[in-house]
């Protein structure tokens, strides 16, 4: 008896390989064409993806709390976070810049976070959310990982073209490598969600 | 239809849902999506392997030359500095953030220039209908790591830091930064033509022989 809905491939024991998208029988455990290991679902997803997403919810603490840069002008050292460089563009009337950081570097990595412990929680509970619509949600939330690297990509530029001696000068701070580590670790724990299992729970509400 | 696993007909499976299908088979310029989640399946690009390498070779001329120019340039108070694309990292590495150094230069350079390498190293043969050795290593390090090039994303970062720094200073984009730039549209122009189930049943055609 399988557990898999009958129309899958994983019912006739067949797992998709996915580096080169080739169907193939499980019991091989590698992919016949490009070697790589192939399983039905992927080994722990849910483990893997909450693990890593656990992960992820901790080091965003330093992230916002420690200063992502430190501006040094005229001797004086101003470290500011993530949340405090939007204030500061926001009361200087850069609304776009403000918007567009706010979005990569807040709402996106929290949104992301949340969209996964609700994929997960869904797929462990049957929770009856209609399964394209989750899929969606995955698609987007593995979409938008890469682009939260932003705030860090901007801090890099800054240390590197603000550098007028004592007179004004950038610095970066602990927060840039600890905000990294989030993207990177949340990136990872989209990667490790298997989008098939919210499939597999839809087929057997049905039954 | 999907009693088809016992027959000779080629199978897929959807990545995204698990539907098993017989594969679908397309011509030049079409492609096939699952008719349950909708995710793509197979696309045949249009002249796709020269638009594969054109726009590779584009992509790494590009990168070659966004190291050799300024890439910003800030004027403040009678003084100038200017910037190139390697210092955005150098800067990081001598201000004792080694390991993000290494990151930004991974997801910035040297992730999509193995990207690049590796592509060619895959269309060029199969262009020719010739097998290589290197063909499975090659296109398995592309679908591998796709995913951590960010090129696009630090056109973006520079576009944010230009309008941050616009107020207290006056910041000149470089011959690097419109190279860059353009190096980020032909990678994508070539990876976009680059479809996973293509590549490879392409190159299952060329081993057979």
């Amino acid at each position: 008896m399988s557990a898999f809905p009958t129309e899958t491939a994983a019912a006739q024991g067949l797992a998709t390989c996915h580096t080169c998208a080739k169907v193939a029988p499980a019991s091989l455990h590698h992919c016949p064409r490009c070697g790589a290991s192939i399983h039905l679902r992927m080994t722990d997803s849910l483990a893997r993806t909450l693990a890593l997403v656990l992960t992820a919810c901790i080091l965003y603490v330093p992230a916002n709390v420690l200063p992502i840069m430190t501006t040094t002008q005229l001797g004086t050292d101003e470290p500011s976070t993530i949340l405090g460089g939007v204030v500061y563009l926001w009361h200087h009337g850069s609304y776009p810049v403000a918007a567009v950081i706010f979005i990569a570097s807040v709402m996106v990595p929290l949104g992301k976070m949340v969209a996964i412990f609700y994929l997960c929680w869904t797929v462990g509970r049957e929770h009856r959310t209609r399964a394209q619509q989750r899929t969606v949600m995955y698609r987007v939330t593995e979409f938008v990982g890469r682009w939260s690297m932003v705030d860090v990509f901007v801090v890099a530029i800054l240390v590197a073209l603000i550098q007028l001696g004592g007179l004004l000068s950038i610095h970066p701070g602990a927060a840039a490598l600890a905000f990294s580590g989030v993207v990177i670790i949340t990136m990872l724990s989209a990667e490790s969600f298997d989008p098939r299992l919210i499939w597999d729970l839809e087929r057997d509400e049905d039954e | 239809m999907l009693r088809g696993v016992a027959s000779d007909l080629p199978m897929t499976a959807c990545l995204e849902c698990d539907l098993l299908l017989p594969m679908p088979s397309v011509a030049e310029g079409e492609r096939a999506a699952c008719p349950r989640c909708k995710h793509l399946l197979i696309s045949h690009p249009k002249d796709g392997f020269s638009r594969i390498q054109a726009f590779a070779i584009s992509a790494l001329v590009f990168l070659a030359f966004s190291f050799a120019f300024p890439f910003m340039t800030m004027k403040a108070s009678g003084l100038e500095n200017a910037m190139t694309l390697g210092q955005s990292v150098l800067e990081l590495y001598e201000n004792g953030q080694q390991a993000l150094a290494f990151l930004v230069s991974c997801f910035i350079m040297l992730v999509p220039a193995v990207i690049l390498v590796a592509v060619l190293a895959v269309s060029v043969p199969l262009a020719r209908e010739r097998g290589a050795p290197w063909l499975v290593p090659a296109a398995r390090l592309v679908f591998t790591l796709s995913p951590w090039s960010m090129v696009e994303v630090f056109v973006i970062g520079v576009i944010v830091s230009l309008v941050k720094l616009m107020a207290m200073a006056d910041i000149i984009l470089g011959i690097s930064f419109w190279s860059y730039a353009a190096f980020s549209v032909c990678l994508t122009a070539s990876l976009s033509s680059f479809d996973k189930s293509w590549i490879w049943e392409s190159i299952d055609r060329v081993s057979a022989r």
